[in-house]
Parts: structure tokens; sequence; C-alpha cells
């Protein structure tokens, strides 16, 4: 489901100020250019997860940019090491 | 549901500050973005987010002490964590990050080659499905209609929506999602069909259910009278002696399904005229209908 920026915004609970923020720290990367942009659902949620490190564990902005850059390496990660152990085992499920 | 003094490990005298803090250690600890994959820290950090919900609270808090209220009466529960999308469409987000293990690829054994085939299967990793929601007319669910989607982007896409679809079906549009970060395919399109009422259908199955008022005369003597259908008017034979609640049957009148049609029932109301009419009343003051005719017999003790 494509997300318009104005009920992003509505949804989000965000101002048009702080997001042009986020987007400019590519906290956010919404899909489109200028008055067009898209989001989705996945922005949404990593909407609420920048809320619950700034709101609920009191991280800082230098902090969620780190923690953001780390979260999305290690989900790259996740993903190669799941298709490794699915190559690993072959594809009937038993091992090579 | 535990305590939420025990889940916070804090005592019932802790300061709004203590909450806080003890809220924030379990929070670094187990929110589910931090941990994906550990399906124990969410279930913990659940707990958690509501034992901190209902003690920060200072109102729910007194009367959570008073015992007014239970520790689960707050219940908000997120339903997905961001981890839920990053894992779902990796290779389509523009979040996907795999700088983390560039370099394993670099070398010449059996795991390089492993992490490079990882790597050109996410170049043709199919793009991302879009969801949409697109609510049409219970007519056009009936008889099917072809629509055109407006997208957020501009973008049109034109839907051709099946004869008989029911509220809450998905169809599905191939390579019309998110183009692919790399080669790959571009992912589908989903429509979510609802429906919205119609002023005097309604709809059980393959079934439509239909109140046709008709008049004194007309439930009386019998009468063919004009019924609208889905697919246009009909005339129906309300037989002599019909009443209210008098159920008919047109067949095939209903709507598609696989190998034929449902059925329209008529449900007939009789209506009586809605100004004061002399004659009726004279007639009718004049007229014995004898002992049989007791209409709330049913009610009698």
């Amino acid at each position: 489901m494509i997300i318009a920026k104005l009920d992003f915004l509505y949804r989000a609970g965000l101002d048009q100020e702080t997001l042009d923020i986020w987007i400019e720290e590519e906290w956010l990367v919404p899909a489109g250019t200028g008055t067009e942009l898209a989001f989705s659902e996945a922005d949404l949620a990593r909407v609420q997860l920048i809320r619950d490190l700034t709101d609920g564990l009191g991280v800082n902005g230098e902090g969620v940019g780190v923690i953001l850059h780390l979260l999305d390496q290690m989900h790259g990660l996740r993903f190669a090491m799941a298709g490794l152990l699915e190559s690993a085992r072959g594809k009937d499920g038993s091992r090579v | 549901m535990k305590d939420p003094y025990e889940i916070l490990g804090l005592a019932r005298t802790a300061s709004p500050d203590d909450i806080r803090k003890a809220y924030r250690r379990l929070a670094k600890k187990l929110h589910p973005d931090l941990n994906p994959g550990n399906k124990e820290s969410e279930e913990r950090f659940k707990d958690a987010a509501l034992a901190h919900e209902l003690l920060s609270d200072p109102d729910k808090r007194k009367r959570f002490d008073a015992g007014e209220i239970d520790a689960s009466g707050t219940e908000k529960v997120r339903q997905r964590y961001y981890k839920d999308y990053a894992a779902e469409a990796p290779g389509g987000s523009p979040y996907d990050n795999r700088s983390g293990y560039a370099d394993f690829a670099g070398s010449d054994d059996l795991f390089a080659e492993l992490f490079r085939q990882q790597a050109q299967q996410a170049r043709r990793a199919p793009g991302a499905d879009l969801r949409y929601r697109l609510a049409i007319d219970f007519l056009d669910a009936v008889n099917g209609a072809s629509k055109r989607l407006t997208l957020p982007d501009g973008g049109t896409l034109d839907v051709s929506i099946p004869a008989g679809i029911a509220e809450g079906q998905t169809l599905r549009l191939r390579g019309k999602g998110v183009p692919s970060g790399g080669e790959g395919e571009a992912g589908d399109a989903l429509v979510e069909i609802s429906i919205t009422p119609h002023r005097f259908y309604t709809r059980l199955g393959d079934d439509i259910h239909l109140d046709l008022p008709v008049t004194l005369t007309e439930a009386v003597l019998g009468a063919r009278v004009k019924a609208p259908t889905p697919s246009g008017p009909v005339m129906l034979a309300v037989p002599k002696g019909s009443n209210t609640d008098t159920v008919l049957r047109l067949k095939g009148k209903g709507v598609a399904r696989r190998g034929g049609h449902g059925d329209e029932l008529v449900t007939l109301k009789v209506m009586l005229p809605s100004e004061a009419n002399p004659e009726l009343e004279a007639f009718l003051s004049t007229w014995a209908p004898g002992p049989s005719y007791d209409p709330r017999r049913e009610m009698q003790p």
C-alpha cells in the first residue's frame, strides 16, 4: 500500500519540518521525489522505531542515525545468513 | 498477566523517575527491533511496555494500586515492528544494506562463492508488492466492472473486477508493484476490495435479499409487479393471498458463482396507503374476518 505524504504525516503523527529533517538524515528514504513522495507501511513502522529510540530509550539524534545504520546492516546480514542456511541445507531440506 | 512492579523489578513505592529508568533499562535490552529473531525478548518487551504504560500514568497507577483495574487493563498492543518489514522485503527495500558482509565475498573459497550467489540473488530479487484498497459499489461487485485506481504518485492502475467478487477479496495484478532494485521482476499490486452497501439489496453468500413493498390490493388479490434485480427489473408474480414476510425466489438473479448464479430472495412488505382512506375505513368497519384471524395468537400467555 503506497501512502501519500499527507496521509503519512497524519498516521505517523509527524510534522512536515521533522519529516524533512529525517529524510535529509536518511532515517527515512521514501520513494518518489519532491512533492510526490510515496511512503510504505515499513516507513510507518520505522517512524515508530525512531520514536521508541528517542522517547522510549532516551537515544539522542546522533545515536539514532548510528543505530539505524547498524540495524540496516544487521538486516542485510540476517538476509544473507538465511540465504546461506538455505543453500547449505539444499532444496529438499537435507544437508549437502 | 504478571504484576507490573514485578516485571519492572520495582518496589510499590518506586518514584516516577525509578519507573522510567527501570523501563529504559529493560527496553534497551529487549526492544524487538534490537533483537530481531528473538521471540522471547519480544514477549518480555511487550510485558515491560504494558507495565510501563500502566505505571507511568499516575491515574492508572493509583487505580491499579487500589485494585480497581487489573494489570491487563491497558492493552494497546503494537502488532508489527520494523524488523517484520525489514525481513519481508530485502532487495526491494531502500534500507537494504549489504556492506556488512561485502568483504566476505572477496576471497576464493566455498563461502565466498555462496556470498556472491547471495548478492546475485539479491539483484534478481523481485520488487516488493504494493497493497491498495478499493471501495466499489454493490452493483459493480455483483455484475463486474472495470475501475481505474489513481495512485498517490499520480499514476493510474486499471483493475478489472470479476462479477461476484466478495467483500475483503484481494485481486493480484502481476508486475504492477515496486520494480526490482536489481534485475528481478517487478512485484505485484494487491488490491483489497471493499463493497459499499446498497440502498435496498443485501447479500448473503451468493443470494441477494430484497424487501419489496406491495400494496394491500396486490397482496390480497395477487398481481404482477416490477421487481428490481442487479441485472435489471423483472416482472414478479405476487400470488393471491400473499402477506408481509412472504418470500419469493427469483432463480438465477443472485450473484455469479462457479457454474451459475445464486438467487434473489424477495421478501414482501404489505404497505397500507399513507393517507387516510375513507372507503377502506368504511369497508373495514363492516368487515368481520372471523375468529381465526389473530396475528398475536402466538404471544398469548
